[in-house]
């Protein structure tokens, strides 16, 4: 029955995307209003994603089932545009955390190669200007002889955290999925939270925001269209999260170095492989950064031993940064 | 040891739960041009003191047991499906093969989990995946217990109680001054305007 | 109001005239320090508004560097803002006759640094719009919070500790001048609130005073305590101590008396009151100012032997920064220069001699402005993890024009609110209060 559902939903989805293929003048966000209610684009994704398991890399085309059952192939980047443009819950429903989940992440610093799919996925779906990334990959030297690593660092959504702690008007919260936001609609711009995070976390919105003006309502869940004269940092993208799709950072890494899932079912997943979180942190000597600050972050570390890549400088001058 | 637990599986077979759901074989781009056939995978759960077993039992269209048959047990969790099981799960020549339950791997706020065994990619038969909630998990932690308690962090409302105390404490003490000298300031005003006219 | 007046302005006696007569004569000299600081106002405000239209984008501060000078002019101003609470309170009740006549000046001094404090405390907001969303959305768990209750607080009883010492002197101005405008005329009147000398109402006075003098200091220790919170509650480097309290208020102490020595010299010299703030008056302030920055060179010491003894980490790299680093010459400039050379000049009776103590005063002022810039901004370049794969421009803090014009005007703002307030009321209490308690002798002023 459900599934009949779904299929009617990527049905009335297909001809949209059909007729805004045949309006190419039609942009983005002409497409946007005709489905701009929320709850129909996050079925959408759920749909898509439930359907979409002859995903093709190659060709980057997604295989997409039509009303009258014919397969139909659809590009990716018209997916990733409609991703994109869903947004997350308004505010006040925004400070609910996604109930009975706990979200953990689990960063294997062996695979990490500064490949930094992650970063740009990250400023593409936050609107990011690339000299102000959420993520930053460090070139990380715990002593001198000691050989270098990468270090994908984001938000460690600490269990307490001392942003959230220091923050005079509740602006920064802790919900009960585990993940810190901020409501940048109540933001004063004191900045006490970003003197507070030991991590260097959190940037702010110095000047106007990059994108311009963006024609859709506020959510903290997405941060989205952020606001001058207030802080951001990585969310760890709960508009996904709501729809059970894993954070872009993690679908869009090639070398399936992040894992990401819910703390209360004890399993991660990094897009390919599902482990038990206990069993992983347990084998591979998992570790939190700086524990002795007693933040308790929900970011975990596996040591960069036994490296899949060699350390090469070279890749990250390359790139963008 | 092991023959008992068999036995007994054998014995609770009644129990156990067909599901065969086809629409994974319809959506998917599956090359349905080769004839496969149907196996039937018969699913039993065996439950003592100290282990959780899943029993599959594969059989094909003439109830003959299918012999090495490899067979994917998982478990659904929200982002994906966790593996159980060895890292191959092949049916012995009874068409039986059995993997353990983890028995400290969590469930919802009942302890239910959802077990997956999934027949793929094989040459012979056709896809299929069984889908059985089970309470088996250890219970999660219940929305209410997550709650957020009275913390430095908490919201505004969930202070903590001697924070909020003391404060009120201070604040309260040094406005009652100031309001007690207002107060002075107003009554020496009084003095001067009955003095200024006597 | 000058000699052309056909109605002569009438004094009962010598030391009335001397406190009184700058009330009624405006020189061209006041009136061009007054164009001069509007002028400079006025810039600063030209640089708030190009903040407010294009965001905090104007100022040098970044992501690493998220509090710059204006944090640091913050602090500075609630040190300063600290030395009310020395000479109302602590000189007060220890019964020191000499430091009665700077009482006021310190009181004024207060009330103009903690309103400077509040207002650059705005400049700083991303978004001054929402500045009462602090109310609204208040979260008593947030040490900005605590200083907000604070500062308020200190404003208010900063305010009432400077009227109540006025008010037998508002009564005078009230009664005795009378070749004033209207408006100076009905504002002594409603401020004096029928002061009559009437024993019972200097009964009240004294009541009122001597609650004073007893509860300011607390107010006053916590304001500057609750201050230092803002950086002790974080893991930055120089933030992370116990010790930053003490320091602040020892550090805010000697600030404090340092610019009453620099105002007492300008007062002196542009109201003529030799008389009044004599060479003994600057000896006295010199002492106490050697007092009271060997106070605070004692906690300087503590704050910096333990890190630089044991060199931790980030805490060793910030060290290093200010000790031999790109900091260095500024902190020896705070340290030597603002600290430990005034100590030691300070010693010698004929550096206590008004001219030489104003110029190492002015040196201790502005060792204290740059300390406080020494405190907030190394700190934050030195995170636990390293600044990468960022802009260039977020690698270093060098303030923009508009934070400087913004900063200037701000000391503007608190020169003028302190030169107003001087031209309003008699700067030296013109009342000597007669009545003893026998009672307590200890609370006798």
């Amino acid at each position: 029955m459900l599934y009949l559902v779904f299929v009617k939903i990527v049905g009335l989805i297909q001809k949209v995307i059909m007729e805004d293929n045949k309006l190419r003048s039609d942009s983005r966000r002409g497409f946007l209003k005709k489905l701009s209610s929320g709850s129909i684009l996050a079925a959408t994704g759920l749909a898509f994603n439930s359907l979409s398991s002859c995903k093709d890399e190659s060709t980057e085309k997604t295989t997409l089932l039509t009303p009258e059952g014919k397969l139909v192939q659809v590009p990716n980047s018209e997916i990733e545009a409609m991703e994109h443009l869903q947004h997350g819950a308004p505010p006040e429903e925004a400070r609910q955390g996604i109930p009975g989940k706990k979200y953990v992440m689990v960063v294997d610093l062996s695979k990490c190669k500064n490949a930094r799919k992650c970063i740009h996925a990250c400023d593409k779906h936050h609107n990011l200007t690339p000299e102000r990334p959420y993520i930053k990959v460090l070139e990380m030297k715990d002593n001198e002889k000691s050989s270098p690593y990468w270090m994908p660092k984001k938000c460690f959504q600490c269990d307490n955290p001392p942003c959230v702690k220091v923050c005079p008007v509740g602006a920064t919260y802790k919900r009960t999925d585990g993940i810190v936001l901020i409501d940048n609609e109540r933001c004063i711009g004191c900045r006490f939270c970003m003197a507070a995070c030991p991590y260097s976390a959190r940037v702010f919105n110095w000047g106007n925001p990059p994108e311009g003006k963006l024609d859709i309502p506020y959510s903290p869940e997405t941060s989205l269209p952020s606001k001058q004269g207030t802080v951001a940092k990585c969310d760890f993208c709960p508009d996904m999260l709501r729809q059970d799709k894993l954070p872009h950072c993690i679908t869009a890494c090639p070398n399936g170095v992040i894992y990401f899932g819910n703390e209360l079912e004890d399993a991660v997943t990094n897009g390919e492989e599902t482990v038990r979180l206990s069993t992983l942190l347990k084998d591979k000597a998992g570790y939190r950064y700086m524990e002795e600050l007693g933040t308790k972050p929900r970011v975990y570390y596996l040591p960069p031993v036994d490296r899949l890549f060699p350390f090469e400088k070279e890749n990250s001058e390359n790139s963008t940064s | 040891m092991k023959t008992k637990i068999l036995h007994s599986a054998w014995g609770l077979k009644i129990s156990c739960l067909v599901f065969i759901m086809i629409f994974n074989a319809n959506i998917v781009c599956g090359q349905d041009d080769e004839i496969k056939e149907e196996a039937k995978i018969a699913l039993s759960f065996n439950e003592d003191d100290r282990s959780k077993i899943i029993v599959a039992t594969a059989t094909n269209i003439s109830n003959e047991p299918i012999e090495d048959l490899e067979l994917y047990f998982y478990i659904k969790r929200s982002f994906s499906n966790l593996p159980i099981g060895d890292f191959f799960n092949s049916t012995d020549e009874t068409g039986v093969v059995e993997v353990e339950f983890p028995a400290d791997l969590p469930g919802d706020s009942e302890g239910n989990v959802t077990i997956l065994v999934k027949l793929m990619d094989s040459d012979l038969y056709n896809d299929q995946t069984i889908e059985t909630v089970k309470k088996w998990g250890v219970p999660s932690p219940s929305p209410d217990h997550i709650d957020e308690k009275r913390s430095l962090w908490a919201a505004a409302a969930n202070a903590p109680i001697p924070l909020i105390i003391i404060i009120s404490a201070l604040i309260f003490s040094i406005w009652f001054i100031i309001f007690y000298i207002i107060y002075i300031l107003f009554k020496i005003n009084k003095i001067g305007i009955i003095d200024s006219k006597p | 109001m000058n000699t052309h007046v056909k109605h002569q302005q009438e004094f009962k006696d010598r030391r009335e005239k001397d406190l009184l007569r700058h009330i009624l004569k405006t020189s061209w000299r006041y009136k061009l320090w007054i164009a001069f600081l509007v002028l400079v106002i006025a810039i600063g405000m030209y640089g708030y508004y190009r903040q407010l239209k294009y965001g905090l984008i104007v100022t040098a501060m970044r992501d690493y560097t998220s509090w710059g000078i204006y944090i640091s002019n913050f602090v500075f101003f609630v040190a300063i803002s600290l030395v009310g609470s020395l000479f109302s309170s602590i000189l007060k009740l220890n019964k020191n006759e000499w430091s009665k006549p700077l009482t006021r000046i310190s009181e004024i001094i207060a009330v103009s640094a903690i309103i400077c404090a509040i207002v650059i405390i705005i400049v700083d907001m991303g978004r001054p719009d929402r500045f009462f969303y602090v109310i609204k959305y208040l979260r008593i768990q947030s040490p900005i919070i605590w200083d907000v209750i604070i500062i308020s607080t200190y404003l208010v009883i900063s305010l009432i500790l400077l009227y109540s010492s006025l008010l037998p002197d508002l009564a005078l101005c009230r009664d005795r001048l009378t070749v004033i405008p209207k408006w100076k005329k009905k504002l002594y009147r409603i401020l004096a609130i029928n002061w009559r000398n009437h024993p019972n109402q200097l009964a009240m006075l004294q009541k009122v005073t001597k609650i004073l003098a007893i509860s300011v200091l607390p107010v006053a220790f916590a304001i500057h305590t609750v201050t230092s919170w803002l950086f002790a509650t974080t893991w930055r480097p120089g933030w992370d101590s116990t010790n930053l309290g003490p320091y602040f208020v020892s550090g805010a102490f000697m600030a404090g008396a340092a610019a009453i020595i620099i105002a007492m010299y300008f007062i002196r010299k542009s109201l003529h009151l030799k008389a009044y703030i004599t060479e003994a008056h600057f000896d006295k302030m010199g002492k106490l100012l050697v007092l009271l920055s060997l106070v605070y060179l004692y906690f300087n010491i503590n704050e910096y032997l333990g890190p630089a003894f044991k060199m931790v980490g980030v805490e060793g790299e910030h060290i290093i920064e200010l000790f031999v680093g790109k900091y260095a010459p500024m902190y020896w400039f705070v340290q030597l220069g603002g600290l430990v050379l005034p100590i030691v000049f300070l010693l010698f009776k004929g550096m206590r001699r008004s001219f030489p103590i104003f110029i190492i005063s002015t040196f201790i002022i502005l060792g204290a402005w740059f300390k406080r810039f020494l405190i907030v901004i190394p700190s934050l370049q030195h995170p636990y993890l390293p600044i990468q794969g960022v802009d260039e421009s977020y690698l270093h803090y060098d303030p923009t024009w508009e934070e400087w014009a913004i900063t200037l005007a701000s000391f503007a703002w608190f020169l003028l609110i302190i030169t107003v307030l001087i031209k309003l009321f008699p700067v030296i209490p013109i009342k000597k209060h007669e009545h003893v308690s026998k009672r307590h002798p200890i609370l006798n002023f």
